[in-house]
């Protein structure tokens, strides 16, 4: 087992590698000089630009260019922004943890509502709430996250407009003056409502199918009736021997998703000004500085490649067929 | 005789479909004795495991339906017994293999645990490891080598033949009075089959068990069978004891299994098969449902329009059939060897 984990982190290593440089050559080829817009403006100081460009190799071909920024981003913390010259590991650490407490509550509110009811479907299919839980999916997927964080954000606002109350903060991590403590974490949960609602709409969609199918596919399977055969209760029948498979391919589907889902819900996190993983990226590449953009792309590779990881690792707790060797 | 363990009366069970409603079994009736091995033959669909599905309450209802008849088991008609009192009675004094070992054993759970289940959940206040010791005993009893270590292993490290002795030692865990075999063999190769109808012998050893036998293996049903009914599109069609059906079968269908058996004893070019296909169970033919495929309907008026009523022959004791014309029949020699193999 143990070997296996470090044969796959090694396989891993590799492909982190090879995408490094492929994604640095798209950035500091595909997005342009990014000091060019600065050479226009009259006002700005042209030796100035060229100690820059100078102290960012950025006159050298990407080859080298690329070895400069390997030896940053391992001896110095993935290095220092372009045009600023500030460190960039601490900003990312500050919206890595935004962006965790934003997915960690959205997607395990989700999995629990969405298990609940795609249990529940499957167990009772073709009922009124099996039709009304697959038509509220169906309008989740078909919904996209920018419209229904947008038509929140008027609603909320609606609301103040006609009542007086703000019910939830539209934008932002938190107020002005959040406090300390507990008014902190308050103050920071009732700015993450919205957000967190939206994130949970496409995640319980898409999971309460998968769960919905993978039931039905248990239910009706032949060692569902040895169970029911041996005279088990229907409760065990369900809860124990058809559940626990039922499991196993949403497993792998959410701890996919929830890595992918580390590197920044983009859209919910711009929509609602969020200072996350996904803001910082969009933030970065609008300013073509290629070591922003690196640096988030290292973090959010190795995220995926670590809960991909752990999708296979717990498939094998789950299934006995699994093994690893 | 002595009073049957279990006797079923009229059962006639339907299901809807979107075609229109399955008539899966009619106004089928046998009773089963103690200790006796019951086959059930009759090709795919023709309502086989579903009469035994039905008394244990394991046909999906709806679709299914259970239109007319009672189950009497032990006094108590199981078609109408409460879900708590059938869920006792299954598992505990009537038990079922299953036909397909490599998907009736749930593949997340040890074998050992799957049968410790089934002892536990009919045992209140047994010891886990009370269950797991007779459990070892069980898998001793069929044959499972190494019980020791393979008690704790999964399905997927079984073989096909040892998961079914598994099935096996789960379905006899409480001693059943009756004991439903479903195509005990059907998923297996030959050598292994032979293995199996071994266990389930030394099964019914150990229990004294009534077996029901439902197969469409005549060749399991001459090793293991004492009596033998016939089904066909969902009606009983023949019923006696095994000597009789093979030696001196009274109805058309029997005749034409019988006729399609490879034979050891003589020298056969080719197999006879029974001619047409099996009717829709949606929409059977009218009169008596064989008429179609019949060589001895001959086009007559009445195997058109009447259905044949199950009767006994005169002079033939327990030996009944649904055919009109069955007297007709006792002149056609089809013996065939008891000891014969193959499948319908």
């Amino acid at each position: 087992m143990l070997q296996y984990v470090v044969r796959r982190l090694l396989y891993s290593s590799v492909v982190l590698i090879a995408a490094s440089f492929l994604v640095f050559v798209f950035v500091a080829k595909g997005a342009g000089d990014p000091l060019a817009p600065y050479y226009l403006a009259p006002n700005i100081d042209k030796e100035g630009l060229e100690r820059i460009a100078e102290a960012k190799h950025l006159n050298e071909n990407v080859f080298v260019r690329y070895a400069y920024w390997v030896r940053d981003a391992v001896t110095n913390q993935f290095g220092t922004t372009l045009l600023t010259n500030e460190p960039i590991l601490p900003d990312l650490w500050r919206v890595m943890k935004n962006t965790l407490q934003l997915v960690v509550v959205a997607e395990l509110l989700a999995i629990l509502f969405a298990v609940a009811i795609g249990v529940y479907s499957a167990l009772r299919q073709y009922s009124v709430f099996d039709y009304t839980a697959t038509t509220f999916s169906f309008l989740g997927l078909a919904t996209p996250v920018f419209w229904l964080a947008l038509m929140l954000q008027v609603a909320v606002v609606q609301i103040y407009l006609h009542t007086g109350h703000r019910i939830f903060p539209v934008a932002n991590l938190n107020s002005v003056d959040p406090g300390s403590g507990l008014s902190f974490v308050l103050d920071r949960a009732h700015h993450l409502v919205l957000p967190v609602l939206v994130l949970m709409v496409a995640s319980i969609a898409s999971y309460s199918r998968y769960m919905r199918a993978s039931m039905l596919e248990v239910i009706n399977s032949d060692y569902v009736r040895t169970a029911r055969a041996k005279g088990l209760p229907e409760s065990k029948v369900t809860m124990k021997h058809a559940f626990r498979n039922a499991l196993i391919p949403l497993v792998t589907l959410v701890a996919l998703n929830f890595g992918a889902l580390l590197g920044g819900a983009i859209v919910t996190e711009t929509v609602f000004s969020l200072d996350g993983m996904g803001l910082y990226f969009v933030n970065a590449l609008n300013v073509a500085d290629p070591y922003p953009v690196m640096a988030w792309l290292m973090i959010t590779a190795t995220m995926i490649i670590v809960f991909n990881l752990i999708a296979d690792i717990a498939y094998g707790f789950l299934d006995p067929r699994v093994r690893y060797e | 005789m002595a009073e049957p363990v279990l006797s079923i009366r009229d059962l006639t069970v339907e299901f809807d479909t979107e075609d229109g409603v399955v008539k899966a079994v009619t106004d089928v009736s046998y009773d089963l004795y103690p200790g006796e091995v019951l086959g059930i033959v009759g090709e795919s669909g023709s309502g086989k495991s579903v009469s035994m599905l039905t008394v244990l309450g394991l046909i999906p209802q709806p679709p299914g339906r259970v239109v007319r008849g009672e189950a009497i088991f032990e006094g108590e008609d199981l078609l109408k017994a409460p879900a708590g009192r059938l869920r006792e009675i299954r598992g505990g004094k009537i038990a079922m293999i299953f036909q397909d070992p490599m998907t009736s054993l749930n593949p997340v759970f040890t074998i050992g645990d799957q049968i410790a289940e089934a002892l536990l959940v009919h045992n209140p206040g047994m010891e886990e490891e009370e269950a797991r010791r007779r459990t070892l005993e069980l898998l001793e009893l069929v044959g499972v080598p190494f019980a020791e270590r393979r008690v704790d292993q999964y399905p997927h490290e079984f073989s096909g033949g040892m998961r079914q002795r598994a099935m096996i030692a789960m379905a006899i865990a409480n001693q059943p009075k009756v004991l439903i075999a479903d195509e005990p063999t059907t998923a297996l190769d030959v050598t292994i089959q032979a293995q199996i109808v071994e266990v389930i012998k030394a099964a019914q050893r150990e229990t004294n068990a009534a077996i029901v036998l439902i197969t469409h293996d005549l060749g399991l049903i001459a090793e293991l069978a004492d009596r033998v009914v016939v089904m066909y599109a969902g009606r009983v069609v023949e019923l006696a004891d095994v000597f009789t059906i093979f030696n001196s079968p009274r109805h058309p269908y029997t005749i034409g299994l019988m006729s399609s058996l490879a034979r050891l004893d003589a020298d056969q070019e080719r197999l006879e098969p029974i001619p047409g296909q099996p009717p829709s169970l949606i929409s059977l033919p009218p009169g008596c449902a064989f008429h179609p495929r019949c060589i001895h309907s001959q086009g007559r008026e009445i195997c058109r329009t009447e259905v044949p009523v199950l009767r006994s022959l005169p002079g033939e004791g327990d030996h009944v059939s649904a055919c009109h014309f069955a007297e007709e029949l006792v002149a056609r020699d089809v013996r065939v060897g008891a000891t014969s193999g193959g499948g319908a």
